[in-house]
């Protein structure tokens, strides 16, 4: 790392070191202890023993990860305005909304369901989007946001639970059920969660863990 | 294999579960991000197979109780996830049906029979190859999440199927228990801690096994 450099510059640079001498890398899934070094961009490096994936160095990173987030978070934003389904049956029209099919699970008695639906579908894309974004775009002017720390350990806490690609199966599901019953339409909404979908996959894989922890480090220090 | 690769928990070095940082357990908390270190999960077993059972005794009721309850012209019918499947195989739509008995029957059983089974694994009951038991741990971190379809599609058509007098759909209590289940395998596969799999890969050359002619499957 060359001194003299301002912040923004450095943040624009790829993957920076944190300070502080050796550095290891331990794989997560058989522990063995690696020493860490810097790999070419676009290319990964792999634990010597399992071969599980220890780190890579993706191209863009913060650019990517915030576009993505940014992208998804629009979408987001168009789901709960388009319905997903339309249904005509006997004289009447039933939208599928996301808040609709947790509010309806709701007021049948299923408080519980409503809201697991409010949190794999709405809460945890909203907190890997929103947190990535919170996170990647400061770092991209070489600052780290208030509580950066928090939110990007969150963030990577809530990736598990974030079934928009389940729930968009359980929309083709139950479209094939419908469709027997009742004339059923593709809405706006669905197609903008699917959009969801594929930016979220993007923006996880836009930059790598150990990446964006060691560019808060620097930013921080 | 060539000369032994050190592990990181010999020489009292914690790798981070948030953020990775290769730190001194002895620090108990991550400089970094300020989670807690160690160097395995404390009681992975224990808890995995406390959730675990859970998840299997949860199972059973959320086949047998309706997951969801059709009122159709004032005639109530009580669908259960397996008839639901049953239906789409009857008429024809194979690929759905196909989709849900994955989904909802296939993948709970298979994580919690891959679950136990690394679970013997890694108290040494068992010994697989490191890379059957990569693949199984994998499947068991990946699929879980899939077998909330079920769960998805109720939520959908209670919503969506309100038509008054001529049809209505009720959720059951059957698609509370398979939420259960979903949920608490999915606790399960992430209380489980893989490092204890290879700990005792590296434990075995120096105990061979009992009885040398027939070698434990």
């Amino acid at each position: 790392m060359k001194k003299g450099f301002s912040r923004t510059w450095r943040a624009l640079l790829p993957w920076p070191r944190p300070p502080g001498g050796e550095r290891y890398a331990v794989c997560h899934f058989c522990d063995t202890l690696h020493q860490s070094f810097p790999v070419d961009e676009g290319t990964a490096a792999r634990c010597a023993r399992c071969g599980a994936l220890l780190y890579q160095n993706r191209p863009a990173s913060l650019a990517r990860a915030s576009a993505f987030s940014l992208a998804a978070l629009l979408l987001m934003a168009l789901v709960h305005v388009f319905p997903f389904l339309t249904m005509d049956a006997a004289t009447m029209r039933r939208d599928l909304t996301l808040v609709g099919a947790a509010t309806a699970l709701m007021e049948q008695d299923a408080p519980i369901l409503g809201t697991a639906i409010i949190l794999f579908t709405m809460i945890t894309p909203l907190m890997l989007a929103g947190g990535m974004i919170y996170v990647c775009l400061p770092l991209m002017f070489g600052r780290a946001a208030p509580g950066a720390g928090h939110a990007a350990k969150w963030m990577y806490r809530s990736e598990p639970w974030n079934m928009v690609e389940v729930f968009l199966l359980g929309v083709l599901v139950s479209l094939m059920k419908l469709a027997k019953v009742a004339d059923v339409h593709f809405g706006i909404g669905f197609w903008a969660f699917a959009g969801v979908m594929l930016c979220m996959a993007g923006a996880v894989a836009g930059i790598d863990r150990e990446e964006l922890w060691d560019r808060l480090e620097v930013a921080k220090g | 294999m060539s000369a032994p690769l050190p592990k990181a928990a010999d020489v009292g070095l914690a790798g981070c579960h948030t953020c990775g940082k290769v730190s001194p357990v002895s620090l108990k908390h991550c400089p970094r991000c300020g989670t807690h270190l160690h160097l395995r999960k404390p009681a992975s077993i224990e808890g995995t197979i406390a959730l675990m059972a859970a998840a299997a005794a949860l199972f059973i009721p959320s086949h047998l109780l309706p997951v969801m309850t059709v009122v159709e012209l004032g005639e109530t019918t009580h669908n259960t996830i397996i008839g639901g499947m049953m239906t789409f195989w009857r008429t024809g739509a194979y690929p759905i049906a196909i989709v849900i008995f994955t989904a909802s029957i296939l993948i709970p059983f298979l994580k919690i029979a891959a679950l136990s089974w690394l679970c013997l694994a890694a108290t040494g009951r068992v010994h697989p190859s490191p890379a059957a038991l990569g693949r199984i741990y994998w499947f068991t971190e990946l699929l879980g999440r899939w077998s909330m379809i079920d769960i998805f599609v109720v939520g959908i058509l209670v919503s969506v199927v309100q038509l008054g007098n001529y049809m209505a759909i009720t959720p059951g209590p059957g698609a509370l228990a398979f939420a259960g289940v979903v949920v608490l395998t999915m606790f399960a596969a992430m209380r489980f801690e893989p490092r204890l799999l290879w700990d005792r890969l590296d434990e075995l050359p120096a105990t061979p096994p009992p009885n040398p002619t027939k070698p434990a499957s």
